[in-house]
């Protein structure tokens, strides 16, 4: 009985040790919330490097050109980074047997693919689909922080991140528009760098989307960790068109209008793809063909709570919304962004009755 | 006790045709992607098995990555099964426990003869897929710079070795966190198939409950949860933060099931 009970007892105690790691409680600050703003935005520049893990509950339709965004927004990704500033970094998506990295110098990005043990270069273009890189809390933080002021923002509590008590505050966006009720930053102390990012949609208890730092340092990385020398017989590729929001981008023979819902178009969107708004108010507009737009509007129309018409198919997706113009065999413009459905029905309506065709190129 | 134990190990010939048998997947894996040239698809299969037609001598993790998941687990799940549970459904754990010997000292024993087996088994494995690789897999990117590591950053020969030798040490403990589960079955067990059953049981259920995002909180604890973090052993600089998780982890599971196989065979009343 006695050596039964040094057995159980060791259990408890290294279960507890267990435990008790991922329970340590937060020291709380009490620093304002116009100064963690502050601070914050001084440290978009700061360097970093870390091991992230991001978790989102997005179930986004899977199709062609657009699988990679689902994953990322629907699933659980690993990544590490290292970041010098945003002209020099490397983000290394961790897999269970291999590992695609972003090695960015200057306006170009090399992608480097363990499995298909395939390295490509491309520029980086005006518009294209959200990437690995643009999740890391610092790069997430800094877009929803777009537009917001000292107003729209308050303090919650610290909370335990990347083994720092992380002062917390809490974003509300400043336009009716959005269809994020909140989203939370806690940062770290000493550099000012967000650790963790949570986005919560209207009405929902857990959040739609985590980004945080399990490791986490603030030191600056060697050049040598921000580098990337092809392995031996591997050629580096050139990628001309980066994604479908780039091809659409370059090629399509459309101009979308310079204002829709009452959203601004951003000055770097200035082709046939629109992005509109900034921050916790943004929306993107691509005009996609019918070979592009047929299986999308076939998965749309599988996803749970799918809004149907003969002209437009609707979805919403925790706080992203996604709408996909014309009927099936036709090619439309697919807008999707964190708008609220009514906003985004409304910058359908705008985009279908204002663009300009430019004719076959 | 430990030697009389190696020897009988040694000596039996189910030890090696059970390790012939853990080595005969990789070597079938090996000759069909050498007579066909079909590796599977990027992001598909088990770690490293995409590389290896560039470069054969990768092909020992490949190989690993092949026993790991099933078959090597198994194999130490049966042969722990067997160390107390074996010799009292055949009658001799009565007269062994006769010898002027502890309780302990056979337990010890028992431990150190299941992790000769592993040592063994994973041995014979990747001796035998360093030969298959050399001899009829790729070695394109075998040069003077040796091979690339998963974050493509070349890897000198000796800096290959070091790591490969690191994964099959890992790999190996990973399986002394199973012989230690089969072991404490083992001495609960009447069986010797009832303990392995038992301990390939905790494996799949393990398995099955990483795979489910309800059981997130359990994530920490299930056994099998680090057993492929020897692949960040190959990435660059090298990511230790799952490998000594998994480290501590296994160290964790001997330490308590083999400090509840101790407590449960020291009280066990013996008539087999």
């Amino acid at each position: 009985m006695r050596r039964w009970s040094v057995v159980v007892a060791g259990t408890l105690l290294l279960v507890a040790a267990i435990a008790g790691v991922h329970r340590l409680p937060a020291a709380e600050s009490d620093v304002g919330a116009a100064e963690l703003l502050r601070q914050v935005r001084g440290a978009e520049d700061h360097s970093w490097s870390g091991y992230i893990e991001t978790e989102g509950a997005l179930q986004l339709p899977d199709t062609d050109g657009f699988s990679d965004v689902g994953a990322l927004f629907g699933e659980r990704t690993t990544m590490r980074a290292w970041w010098h500033d945003g002209q020099h970094w490397r983000v290394a998506q961790l897999l269970l047997a291999g590992e695609t990295d972003l090695i960015h110098r200057g306006d170009t990005t090399l992608r480097w693919d363990y499995e298909r043990f395939d390295a490509t270069l491309s520029r980086d273009p005006a518009i294209r689909l959200p990437r690995t890189a643009d999740l890391v809390p610092p790069v997430l933080a800094a877009r929803l922080l777009r537009g917001v002021d000292v107003d729209d923002v308050e303090r919650i509590p610290a909370k335990r991140t990347a083994g720092v008590s992380a002062p917390g505050l809490r974003l509300v966006p400043p336009s009716d528009l959005s269809s994020i009720d909140h989203a939370d930053v806690w940062l770290d102390p000493g550099s000012g760098v967000p650790l963790r990012v949570e986005v919560h949609a209207d009405g929902a208890d857990s959040p739609a989307f985590t980004s945080q730092f399990r490791e986490f340092s603030s030191a600056r990385p060697s050049t040598d960790e921000v580098s990337f020398e092809p392995p031996p017989g591997v050629e580096v590729g050139f990628d001309d068109v980066l994604d479908i929001a780039d091809a659409a981008n370059q090629y399509a023979s459309v101009r979308p209008p310079d204002r829709v819902a009452g959203l601004e178009r951003a000055a770097s969107s200035d082709q046939a793809v629109g992005v509109y708004g900034r921050g916790m108010t943004e929306m993107i507009a691509i005009p996609i063909r019918d070979r592009e737009a047929d299986p999308l509007r076939e998965q749309l129309a599988q996803t749970a709570g799918v809004d149907r018409s003969a002209e437009r198919t609707a979805v919403s997706v925790g706080p992203l919304g996604v709408v996909l113009t014309g009927a099936a065999g036709e090619g439309g413009w697919l807008l999707a962004g964190t708008l609220t459905r009514e906003a985004l029905d409304r910058a359908a309506d705008d985009v279908l009755a204002d663009s300009v065709f430019l004719g076959d190129r | 006790m430990i030697r009389v134990e190696l020897v009988k190990l040694v000596r039996n010939r189910r030890t090696w045709t059970t390790i012939a048998v853990i080595d005969a997947l990789p070597v079938l894996v090996a000759v069909l992607l050498a007579v066909t040239d079909i590796g599977p698809r990027p992001g598909t299969g088990p770690a490293f098995l995409s590389a290896v037609l560039a470069d054969g001598t990768l092909f020992p993790l490949a190989a690993l990555g092949i026993v790991l998941p099933l078959f090597l687990p198994l194999a130490v799940a049966i042969t722990a099964g067997e160390a107390i549970a074996g010799e009292a459904q055949q009658g001799t754990l009565r007269y062994l426990l006769i010898r002027p010997v502890g309780r302990t000292r056979l337990l010890v024993a028992k431990l150190v003869s299941i992790m000769a087996f592993v040592v063994l088994a994973v041995l014979v494995v990747a001796a035998t897929a360093y030969l298959l690789g050399a001899l009829l897999l790729g070695n394109e990117s075998v040069s003077a710079t040796g091979p690339a590591s998963v974050s493509g950053s070349a890897m000198s020969t000796p800096e290959l070795v070091g790591r490969t030798l690191l994964a099959l040490g890992y790999a190996m403990l990973c399986m002394l966190g199973v012989a230690a589960v089969g072991l404490f079955l083992s001495t609960i067990a009447r069986s010797p198939l009832g303990a392995a059953l038992g301990t390939m049981a905790l494996l799949v259920a393990s398995t099955l409950l990483l795979t489910l995002d309800a059981a997130d909180v359990l994530r920490a604890y299930l056994p099998t949860r680090y057993w492929l973090a020897f692949v960040d052993l190959f990435r660059d600089p090298i990511l230790w933060r799952d490998v000594l998780r998994g480290v501590l982890l296994q160290l964790a599971y001997v330490v308590v099931f083999l400090g509840a196989a101790w407590a449960n065979f020291m009280t066990k009343d013996v008539t087999d």
